[in-house]
């Protein structure tokens, strides 16, 4: 008798654990999930808006990376006196008229794809607009979430639009110990990849070689490939060795930076817990896009990266 | 059937699930981590947990043992970790696979999927496969991730990168479905070892603990100890009427009145409520306490009783 | 097993279990491990 009853107990609970493991789950499967539905509806509040904003960021910066080539042609026939960043003036408008003033540059074929894909833009554009009337903290916030996980990264990945995420500023010194500051650094460079890794990490060490090439086809197109290795944080010497060791011994060349780890750019690092991750930053020291978390040496993280040097190449030329 | 039980070792076995919940539970303790999609970062990670708990599970409180070991080992620094073996070492003697059927959550996420009602299978004819742990925690664990290394010495955690699914439920899982920055580095690894995964949970449904029986690195190493364990089955052998109930009831497929502390005894118990003259119990203790706990346990009892 | 004998090697292994754990936290295994563990290596665990 009483084992049967124990017996029921367990099983209540078994059923009772389950369940619970598949609720959690499945709050996280939402809280995932509602970045990719719920486009056009109004948000019911803040944090449905902050959901939505950034999923219209998402979709926005989809079309503007698909046919990345195209872009670049837009953005290189915008008019260079043209502020882009005028008050109520659409994105997508913008875009339009651009392509409007460059259509001897394009086929027929490209044109009505790239007016589709603007106005497209534009449409979302004004439903941002529409979020940011209603629920003024929504911009902010969203860019606030995106600082306290920076791995994490419901990261919105706007273009030119003022609401970009500023890469911590620090100020730090190299290996070598030549004094580095974030400021000179990123203005002195159209586009500057951060890569943050460890010296125990294998992928990390693995991709060091593929970052040295990197760095040297971007110092062709006028940017830079920097590395923050964590371990060296304020200067622990030993860790500096080690990490110099590392770095001879892939043959990767190109600047290792360090600053203090209680400083603005130390506490972002803290906050980062996936290795290796790399940055791209343009030159106004705007984050471009979402960081890209694991090894370069994977073939479609070396492809997202390269749309991410690509799309603040061409956003520093036009 | 005699309502009156008596003794820790019934009140243990019967509370089991409970204790697997709340060991469970003080292993993962940081659980506000799972909708973050972060990772603790705090100093308990310096220390392993006892049971087989993947320490980028964004709750653990602690380092996975198995992990922490091929870490070290595969740091260009050292080439053999005594920490962990240490900590494992003590663990063992002290506890054995006691760890196993109380304490590691792997172990009872198997028996929570294996309450499951479906047709359940005997694994006794699969029992050459219990040998392949032995194997997974030699060469995966230990050689290739010492030997097998890069041009700066580094060698890859082999067991966690290519077998552990473990890492897969508690870590892979629910971070990438938090963090969208990791769901973009999901690759064919993570495909891989996904199927692992599935391929556990389906067996887990069908075979009592396949992943602990044929697999586990960690249950491995513990089993090397349960001989020589602090923590032991005993039979009364004055009690024993030989029924045979209790081989039938172990799901370890151990016949615990032949080998009481056979390195597939994970002490869950099942043969201590098995048995219909309360026979066989824990012990915890030095030595194999024969004389001291029989005449302690029956002191109405002569010894020298004929064993039947 | 006699009940010395087993007794006996329950303490001798107890004791080196301890002297391993000492001599790897002297060597600096323990900073190793919580280095690794307070961060996701994503290879590592089979993620990417």
């Amino acid at each position: 008798m009483k084992m049967n009853r124990m017996n029921t107990a367990s099983r209540l609970l078994a059923l009772l654990l389950t369940t619970l493991v598949v609720l959690s789950l499945a709050a996280c499967g939402t809280k995932g999930g509602d970045k990719t539905d719920g486009t056009s509806s109004e948000p019911k509040n803040a944090e449905e808006a902050v959901a939505m904003y950034n999923d219209l960021m998402a979709q926005e910066n989809d079309i503007l990376s698909e046919n990345t080539e195209l872009w670049e042609k837009v953005y290189m026939s915008a008019d260079k006196g043209m502020a882009l960043q005028e008050d109520g003036k659409n994105y997508g408008d913008f875009l339009l008229s651009t392509i409007e003033s460059a259509k001897d540059q394009f086929t027929t074929d490209e044109m009505n794809l790239l007016q589709g894909e603007a106005e497209k833009i534009r449409d979302i554009e004004n439903q941002l607009t529409l979020i940011e009337e209603k629920y003024p903290e929504v911009a902010q916030q969203s860019t606030d979430d995106a600082m306290s996980v920076p791995a994490g990264s419901d990261m919105t990945t706007p273009l030119d639009d003022g609401s970009m995420q500023k890469f911590p500023a620090f100020e730090g010194k190299d290996l070598d110990g030549n004094p580095v500051k974030s400021d000179d650094l990123f203005s002195g460079n159209a586009v500057t990849v951060v890569n943050f890794w460890f010296t125990t990490c294998n992928p990390c060490v693995g991709e060091l070689a593929d970052l040295d090439a990197l760095n040297r086809e971007l110092a062709e197109k006028g940017g830079a490939l920097i590395g923050v290795n964590t371990f060296t944080l304020d200067g622990d010497e030993a860790a500096i060795s080690e990490a110099k060791d590392v770095l001879t011994k892939k043959g990767a060349t190109y600047q290792n930076v360090y600053f203090p780890s209680d400083g603005e750019a130390g506490k972002f690092t803290a906050n980062i817990f996936a290795y290796p991750t790399t940055y791209v930053v343009d030159r106004n020291g705007n984050i471009v896009g979402e960081p890209i978390v694991g090894a370069i040496t994977e073939k479609n993280q070396a492809e997202t990266l390269q749309k991410l040097i690509d799309q603040a190449l061409a956003a520093d030329m036009g | 059937m005699d309502k009156k039980f008596s003794g820790v070792s019934q009140t243990m076995s019967r509370f089991r699930g409970w204790i697997q919940a709340g060991a469970t539970l003080l292993t993962n303790l940081h659980l506000p981590n799972f909708l973050k999609g972060g990772l603790y970062q705090g100093a308990g990670k310096t220390v392993c947990v006892p049971g087989l708990n993947c320490y980028s599970c964004p709750a653990a409180s602690g380092a996975c043992p198995i992990g922490a070991f091929q870490a070290v080992v595969g740091s260009s620094k050292f080439s053999f970790s005594y920490y962990i073996t240490g900590i494992l070492i003590l663990l063992g003697v002290l506890l054995g696979r006691f760890i196993c059927g109380f304490l590691c959550p792997f172990g009872w996420f198997q028996e929570l999927l294996h309450k499951i009602p479906t047709k359940k299978f005997s694994t006794k004819k699969l029992k050459p496969l219990t040998y392949l742990k032995y194997a997974v925690l030699l060469v995966m664990v230990f050689l290739l991730p010492a030997f097998l290394v890069n041009d700066v010495g580094m060698g890859n955690p082999f067991f966690c990168k290519y077998l552990c699914p473990q890492g897969v439920l508690e870590g892979a899982i629910p971070l990438s479905l938090a963090n969208s920055g990791i769901r973009a580095a999901l690759g064919k690894l993570f495909t891989w070892k996904f199927s692992i995964l599935l391929s556990v949970i389906a067996l887990s449904v069908l075979f009592y603990r396949p992943f602990c029986k044929w697999l586990c690195p960690l249950g491995a190493f513990y089993a090397l100890f349960n001989r020589v364990s602090l923590f032991q089955m005993k039979v009364d052998k004055n009690k024993c009427v030989s029924c045979g109930k209790c081989a039938k009831a172990c799901k370890m497929d151990v016949d615990v009145t032949k080998t009481p502390n056979h390195t597939e005894c994970i002490r869950c118990g099942m043969c201590i409520r098995a048995c219909p003259t309360k026979a066989v119990c824990f012990r915890y203790g030095f030595g194999d306490g024969k004389d001291k706990t029989n005449v302690a346990e029956m002191p109405q009892k002569n010894k020298d009783n004929k064993e039947i | 097993m006699s009940c010395g004998k087993k007794a006996a090697a329950q303490i001798v292994l107890l004791m080196a279990g301890a002297a391993m754990l000492c001599f790897g936290v002297w060597r600096g295994e323990a900073a190793t491990v919580l280095s690794k563990a307070i961060k996701l290596c994503l290879e590592c665990v089979g993620i990417g």
